[in-house]
């Protein structure tokens, strides 16, 4: 005799019947996860890469030296801030036009818009000619020369640097060694301490540190030296496999449940465009960064030198702010935040972005949040005191915008 | 005339001194060779009459190891076992996945026997390099294997857990949606708690080893390929590029000694 099934409630179950059930609410279900999927293919078979702009704010180039262009950014308005110019400073496994992904989530915009001078350092593309540029170079030398020609055009004096990622730590290091060329220095998902606190880490987070920490010296040099560089398409690997389940359904469940919405689908195609024009970065600085920094984490222990020149961190003499990502699974916070500990407590301000790595820039939250908190933080300490609004006096020595 | 003559002579004689000491040379190598086949041959001094058999213990001689590997497809290959086994036994041969049973160990040994023996200025270079190269692959092989297997791990568990925490009823009563938010939940935090495990990213560095030996000897047959042919190399590339790379960085110093020499005189 066959066992009766029963189901939760004790109840007996026609198995078949319940099977039958399960069989169609299933497909009637896989049928309309099949209609969205259609929708949003419709839209990808009929758009054009060209349709998909990314960084369209128009720039000059006004400095150059060998591959690295400076540009600046023209105005969007008559308004001129009592500021002193921004220079952003992207690092070198991505390209800076994240910062202007599109036109409703461009912090370049954001800045123009409330009459700030905006330059950018573009690194451009980086081939095996250029295997052997390392930190002297691309702090010391090339950005270094960057930030001198901004401030010779500013009529001597000093300016703004805005600091991402990898570009963030370049940029706390030149501040550090040249300080007098900065009236302030603007960081955002800037790794300072490569080593973190692990058992802040969240799930997901800190992999980086982690890999990076469980090669040697020698596993490091064999990546750079077997290719010269560290190739764009391996960063890219290792970046898409911090998010397992994130970039294994991106292309089908993702696209899916956009329905085919057009703005919901530019934003993502335009994402995707960024991330696919992933730059080869020049071996022996790479090499720095994975075994000086990630591996032994010379800069806070005051044992990076660049330029002959050991890198105080306490040597930084400018206004600071600090951004970080309170979900960044890259740049765990605690690997940002420990730049606190160097800076004079009455100089240094943090916004703490509730989102993650890239979110800081593209999401329409950090419109607000991140480039209103800058706008905010460059009117309170680096406008003259005629230009200052009023509720700055009012501010605490240091402050933690979250 | 004369004079010819007599360069001629002692060419020819030249030539002949060096065909008959080239001759008493392989002799002598021949006798080493059978010398040493007597010593493992039952029976002395018929040893070199099967080609196959002496070429097999010489290289049980040279490579012990060869002797257990070539026992694994003894079986297979062997009389009727052979045709008894008949096409499984050829897929058996002829799949990698058959081989990865036995190769990674055995085989390993005896390519790094060749590999890392001692380098002679004629003979067997191509060799060498072919051991050399074949145990990289097999170390790629043996790495990606042993990296999917923690990953496979990490699937296996998260299947496990959905099973317990989702049943049919949930899904009689939720909807696949529902169900499929549960499954990517589960297999994520399986996949991020692995990914963060000392066994994954053991496998992960050796992995990342593995391939990237592979690459070099790529890189190694290129050059050899481009000297082949007059074409300058990657390494001949990249000495001039630090070259150059150095050049500047000395002439950038020299340029700012010289702005610091001229600031001072100015002062």
């Amino acid at each position: 005799m066959m066992p009766v099934k029963r189901g939760t409630d004790g109840e007996p179950i026609d198995v078949n019947e319940a099977a039958a059930q399960a069989w169609a609410l299933a497909w009637q279900q896989m049928m309309e996860a099949g209609a969205r999927t259609v929708k949003s293919n419709a839209f990808l078979s009929r758009t054009k890469d060209d349709e998909v702009a990314i960084a369209e704010t128009p720039a000059d180039l006004v400095y150059q030296i060998d591959k690295i262009q400076v540009l600046r950014y023209r105005p969007l308005t008559d308004k001129k801030a009592d500021l002193p110019p921004v220079l952003i400073c992207y690092g070198l496994f991505g390209r800076q036009t994240m910062i202007d992904l599109q036109e409703d989530r461009s912090l370049v915009r954001n800045m123009l818009e409330a009459g700030v001078d905006v330059y950018v350092v573009d690194w451009g593309n980086a081939t095996r000619a250029d295997q052997f540029l390392n930190f002297d170079d691309y702090v010391d030398h090339y950005l270094g020369s960057c930030v001198e020609h901004l401030v010779d055009a500013n009529g001597g004096k000093p300016i703004t640097l805005f600091g991402i990622c990898e570009g963030g730590t370049f940029a706390a290091a030149l501040a550090a060694l040249r300080p007098k060329l900065f009236a302030g220095l603007a960081l955002a998902i800037t790794p300072i301490d490569f080593h973190g606190k692990p058992d802040e880490f969240r799930a997901g987070e800190g992999f980086l540190n982690s890999w990076i920490g469980n090669l040697d010296e020698a596993d490091v040099d064999l990546i750079i030296d077997t290719h010269g560089m560290l190739p764009g398409a391996f960063t890219g690997a290792v970046f898409s496999s911090l998010t397992p389940i994130n970039s294994m359904t991106k292309y089908n469940l993702g696209l899916a449940a956009m329905e085919g919405n057009e703005a919901a689908m530019l934003n993502f195609l335009r994402m995707e465009k960024w991330i696919a024009d992933r730059p080869d970065h020049p071996g022996g600085a790479a090499r720095q960064w994975l075994n000086q920094l990630y591996r032994e984490n010379a800069l806070v222990r005051g044992e990076l030198v660049i330029g002959d020149e050991k890198v105080d961190l306490k040597k930084i003499a400018c206004p600071v702010v600090n951004i970080y990502a309170l979900q960044d699974h890259i740049i765990p916070v605690s690997c940002s935040k420990a730049l606190s500990t160097f800076i004079a407590p009455d100089k240094y301000h943090e916004i703490g972005f509730p989102g993650g790595h890239v979110g800081v820039f593209v999401s329409r939250k950090a419109q607000g949040v991140v480039a209103g908190g800058l706008l905010e933080w460059m009117q309170d300490c680096l406008a003259t005191d005629a230009a200052k609004p009023k509720h700055a006096a009012a501010k605490g020595k240091k402050q933690s915008k979250k | 005339m004369a004079k010819s003559d007599d360069n001629m002579e002692q060419f020819f004689n030249l030539w002949k001194e060096g065909q008959e000491t080239f001759l008493k040379t392989q002799q002598e190598l021949y006798d080493g060779f059978q010398g040493a086949l007597q010593g493992a041959s039952d029976a002395g001094a018929s040893s070199m009459d099967d080609p196959v058999k002496t070429w097999q213990k010489m290289v049980a001689l040279w490579a012990p190891q060869f002797e257990n590997f070539a026992a694994q497809f003894d079986a297979p290959i062997d009389g009727n076992a052979f045709f008894n086994k008949g096409r499984d036994a050829i897929f058996a041969m002829m799949d990698p996945a058959h081989w990865n049973k036995i190769i990674p160990e055995q085989l390993r040994g005896i390519l790094e026997t060749v590999a890392q023996g001692p380098r002679f200025a004629d003979l067997a270079t191509p060799q060498i390099d072919a051991a050399h190269s074949w145990r990289e692959t097999l170390d790629y092989q043996t790495a990606s294997a042993d990296l999917a297997k923690v990953l496979q791990g990490a699937w296996g568990r998260a299947y496990q857990k959905f099973s317990e925490d989702y049943s049919l009823n949930d899904l009689q009563s939720g909807g696949t949606d529902e169900a499929l938010e549960a499954w990517l939940a589960c297999a994520n935090k399986e996949l991020l708690d692995t990914q963060r495990a000392p066994e994954f990213m053991d496998a992960q560095r050796r992995m990342i080893r593995a391939s990237m030996e592979i690459k070099a000897r790529q890189r190694d047959l290129a050059e050899a390929w481009s000297e082949n042919y007059q074409i300058p190399t990657r390494s001949e590339v990249d000495d001039l590029t630090k070259i150059v790379h150095e050049l500047r960085r000395e002439l950038r110093q020299v340029k700012r000694d010289l702005a610091n020499v001229r600031s001072e005189k100015s002062k």
